[in-house]
């Protein structure tokens, strides 16, 4: 069973290496590190990298790129970003933390919808600033995770108000516990939002490999979409 | 001849002994130590620092040990302060004379 698991782990690895540095995420790493993660689905590829210049602070750069379901909106963000360990709950067995996320930067925004009947060849294209300030809460324990994301995504538009709103709920479980040099698989389960992009929750569930050195996520959404993320602290 | 060979028996005997006892080893338990993704920065905290000759981690009994190079002392505040910089916290922290790789042999397995 940990052959097999190992197999993913490697497999999913060499995945890693091929994409380029933009598919990187998580709020931050220890003091004085570089942290960087990614995720990445057709409707949703965020790329993230910060440093942590305190045991509680962090700057850093995101790209994203947010589609919705019908493939007529999209939005590309490009934000400069702060991370802040608002507070962190050390117990012998368990971690929570509560974090604050937030952005600040430009969107670039195109609507096809307007790209129909009278508006033919009128689509709706502009560049605004946008904020993205939001929260996260996590608790873990080496066999249990609990997550739970609010993010506002919000701008203003000369043809429209830019809402984005995001919320997500993570939770699962890890199949057993491991050394601190030997992979831990999870299974984890994650339902997320996205206001004016998607009507539906979007339901992705999950395999985690945690290892000291890297941490990736693949699964398949309730659209049947792949779903990759990963983290990587250097 | 035999007198010899007991002398030499006995010379090595204690001298093995006496290098043993000098192995300074920094055992520490830590708390909130859950997931090893992210207790790496404990690691590498630690190794980074010039007196360190090997660390140890152990996620499930939550213990760190930091064996020390020969002659060489660490403050306890020293190691403190690298835990929690980690994002960690000491919720006990001993000076042993355990090289690392006995801490983790003396470790429980289930």
């Amino acid at each position: 069973m940990k052959n097999l698991f190992l197999m993913w782990c490697k497999l999913l690895l060499i995945m890693a290496s091929t994409l380029p540095f933009s598919a990187l995420a998580g709020p931050m790493g220890f003091k004085d590190s570089w942290m960087s993660m990614g995720d990445f689905s057709p409707n949703w590829r965020e790329a993230f990298v910060n440093y942590a210049v305190t045991p509680r602070d962090a700057w850093g750069m995101s790209q994203t790129y947010m589609r919705s379901d019908d493939k007529n909106l999209t939005r590309d963000l490009t934000e400069v970003t702060y991370t802040r360990l608002l507070h962190r709950w050390n117990a012998k067995n368990s971690q929570a933390n509560l974090w604050f996320i937030g952005g600040l930067g430009v969107v670039q925004a195109h609507d096809e919808t307007l790209d129909q009947g009278l508006h033919q060849g009128h689509g709706f294209s502009e560049t605004r600033a946008i904020a993205s300030p939001g929260v996260q809460f996590d608790y873990e324990t080496t066999r249990v995770y609990f997550a739970t994301t609010a993010r506002l995504y919000r701008a203003q538009g000369t043809a429209q108000k830019i809402n984005h709103d995001y919320g997500s709920v993570r939770a699962g479980f890890s199949f057993y516990e491991a050394e601190y040099e030997q992979t831990q698989p999870w299974f984890i389960v994650e339902a997320r939002r996205m206001h004016a992009l998607s009507d539906k929750t979007e339901i992705t569930p999950m395999l985690r490999l945690i290892n000291k050195n890297y941490f990736v996520e693949a699964g398949v959404n309730n659209s049947r979409q792949a779903r990759f993320n990963f983290m990587y602290i250097f | 001849m035999k007198n010899l060979i007991k002398l030499s028996i006995f010379a090595f005997i204690l001298l093995a002994g006496t290098a043993h006892a000098t192995v300074q080893t920094i055992k520490v338990e830590v708390n909130g130590m859950v997931c090893a993704f992210c207790a790496q920065g404990i690691e590498k905290k630690l190794r980074a620092m010039p007196q360190t000759k090997d660390v140890y981690v152990n996620l499930k009994h939550k213990v760190v040990a930091v064996e020390l190079k020969d002659g060489q002392t660490v403050s306890f505040d020293v190691v403190k302060d690298l835990v929690k910089d980690a994002g960690y916290e000491v919720s006990h922290i001993e000076t042993i004379n355990q090289p690392v790789q006995e801490v983790k042999a003396s470790m429980p397995k289930d």
